[in-house]
């Protein structure tokens, strides 16, 4: 557990580093390495004013949306695999995902021509998102009686719903709608900027300790929904609890760089095969690794084919899964 | 004080009634079990009394507090339950397990303190778990599985403990051992225990009382002895039955119609 723990926060140092001093314009990793111990108040500049604004203003704010998006889907994909006890949950399973492409196919679709994505994409994403979250809960979740499967099949008929309807739009509009939908379906962090960054860095904080601090309740309740009540664990409220925070928190990400797949079912269970069934430990270990994860997974999707960019979701998978492949055989069967 | 009351309750699932005006007391340190045929209510009866099922109507009073005026956290204080069928999630330590009978006392965002740690060891111990502390749960056998759903239950340090079938799938001197073990908590903490069990031999051997509920009723309530000796025993399990007496203890025999 300590080695795992410390292994990560050097990988996720190593990341943070990468994401600063790898790109186009070259730039030595010491001076960037002390430039940012500069910016902590030790020692002095190291950058020339061209390459502060490299790293300060292009490569710092993608790199720090990076750690809070790959953190908080890690963080959500471990918290939905405790509480529906599935290992096939991930952060998109209640309709996330499908919600915040059908908002950010309206905001798309709406310009009849032109070829950028336009600002108020992310506002609708966002509200797709959660809206589709709250109609999976409303039908699925509320009732004394319902179970984990009704809301996670809640969740499948809300997404065929709303994909549905995102078909329906798509099909109505243009070619370049269609492009331009397309390439925000498939997540990127080239956009992000400081404010971007500033716009998501409170929701992603307050749901990544919510959900980290669930860990224990998680823990009591794979014995199961009602041993758990016989234990002492408000199952229903703990239920609700996690879920808001876990969706409210992919809903900033996802709204602010698109679906980005794979991290949020992945890193949880990678993090499980080296540290064991504990939510305690999955999850913090989750967030500090799902951060590295994405940052260096970015770091490859913006430079093996520079200077145009692969989707940062076949990255994530194209690394991911093989090393999933690798551990999986190593270590004992999954156990959720 | 009775430590658990049942006051004219009823349960229902949707239109069906599961258990139909049942009102019994349980005192401290005395073990109840209820007996019937498959389907008589017994398994409703438990998990209502355990807090699970919310009656239709009646309640159910634990140490003079209602049931329904408890939260989940308070319930687990005061009523432990050993399940018909226990999740056993793999991957989880028998000691981490066995713990888990204390987040109700130390909180979901505590960890276990020195004194939740020296009862988790001494229940360890009391059920000969000791050895087996660090092996993942999955890896036990029947036996030394269902030890260890009832060493939760009792780190839970409640005065009332509901056991569901605890000897299903055991083997004839490991059912004995369960039991015996459970004995010796009554008669040494003074717990409160209400079981249900099917073998009615040991059913009469181990509780000082009987409860024959059939249908959703209770048919009869008594002593061990009266009970397993009464005509109406047989006549609603629908068939022969002898009560045959081994060395002071009653035996009931099924016999071929």
């Amino acid at each position: 557990m300590g080695i795992v723990a410390a292994c990560t926060v050097v990988a996720l140092a190593v990341a943070i580093v990468c994401g600063l001093v790898i790109g186009p314009t070259s730039i030595p990793t010491w001076r960037v390495v002390g430039d940012i111990f500069a910016h902590v108040g030790v020692g002095h500049d190291t950058l020339t004013s061209t390459q502060s604004t490299v790293v300060w203003t292009l490569r710092a704010p993608r790199m720090v949306i990076g750690l809070l998006a790959g953190s908080m889907l890690a963080v959500a994909g471990g918290t939905y695999q405790g509480v529906f006890r599935n290992p096939l949950a991930d952060p998109y399973l209640l309709g996330v995902a499908s919600g915040a492409g059908l908002g950010a196919t309206f905001a798309i679709i709406d310009i009849s021509h032109g070829n950028a994505t336009p600002t108020w994409t992310p506002l609708l994403a966002f509200v797709g998102a959660l809206g589709a979250v709250a109609v999976t809960w409303l039908i699925g979740g509320r009732s004394m009686r319902a179970n984990t499967a009704t809301l996670i099949l809640a969740g499948v008929a809300v997404a065929s719903l709303l994909t549905s309807a995102q078909t329906f739009l798509l099909q109505q509009s243009n070619a370049e709608s269609i492009t331009l939908v397309y390439l925000w379906l498939l997540g990127t962090l080239s956009n992000a900027g400081w404010s971007t960054v500033w716009l998501v860095l409170p929701y992603v904080i307050v749901c990544i300790i919510i959900c980290v601090g669930a860990g224990r309740a998680l823990d009591v309740m794979s014995v199961g929904e009602e041993e758990s009540r016989s234990l002492g664990v408000p199952v229903r409220r703990v239920r609700f609890i996690v879920i808001a925070a876990s969706s409210l928190g992919t809903a900033a990400i996802v709204s602010a760089v698109g679906l980005i797949g794979f991290v949020g079912i992945i890193v949880p269970h990678i993090v499980r095969l080296l540290v064991g069934t504990s939510y305690r430990r999955i999850l913090p270990i989750s967030v500090v690794f799902g951060a590295a994860f994405l940052v260096f997974a970015d770091t490859v999707a913006r430079t093996v084919i520079a200077p145009s960019e692969l989707p940062l979701g076949v990255v994530t998978a194209l690394i991911g899964a093989p090393v999933f492949v690798i551990i999986l055989s190593l270590r004992r069967p999954v156990a959720v | 004080m009775s430590s658990v009351e049942v006051n004219e309750l009823s349960v229902r699932a949707g239109s069906k009634v599961l258990i139909s005006d049942v009102t019994l007391s349980f005192e401290p340190g005395t073990w109840s079990t209820i007996i019937g045929p498959n389907g008589a209510g017994k398994t409703t009866l438990v998990e209502t009394i355990a807090g699970l099922r919310r009656p239709s109507h009646g309640s159910v009073t634990i140490l003079g507090e209602p049931l329904a005026d408890m939260n989940e956290r308070a319930r687990a204080l005061k009523v432990a339950l050993v399940p018909q069928h226990p999740v056993v999630p793999s991957g989880m330590s028998v000691y981490d397990y066995v713990a888990l009978g204390r987040v109700a006392h130390h909180g979901l965002f505590h960890t276990a303190g020195a004194g939740d740690r020296v009862i988790i060891e001494s229940v360890l111990e009391r059920l000969s778990l000791v050895v087996f502390r660090d092996r993942d749960v999955v890896t036990l056998s029947g036996g030394e599985r269902q030890r260890m759903v009832l060493a939760r239950a009792l780190t839970q340090s409640t005065m009332v403990v509901v056991l569901d079938e605890p000897i299903t799938g055991l083997d004839l001197r490991h059912q004995m051992d369960m039991l015996e073990l459970m004995k010796h908590e009554v008669r040494d903490c003074g717990l409160t225990v209400i079981a249900t069990l099917h073998d009615l031999t040991l059913a009469g051997q181990f509780a000082d009382r009987l409860v024959l509920l059939d249908g959703g009723e209770v048919v009869l309530d008594g002593t061990a002895g009266t009970v397993i000796r009464s005509d109406e025993l047989a006549k609603r399990y629908g068939m022969n039955l002898r009560v045959v007496d081994v060395d002071g203890s009653d035996v009931v025999v099924p016999v071929r119609q």
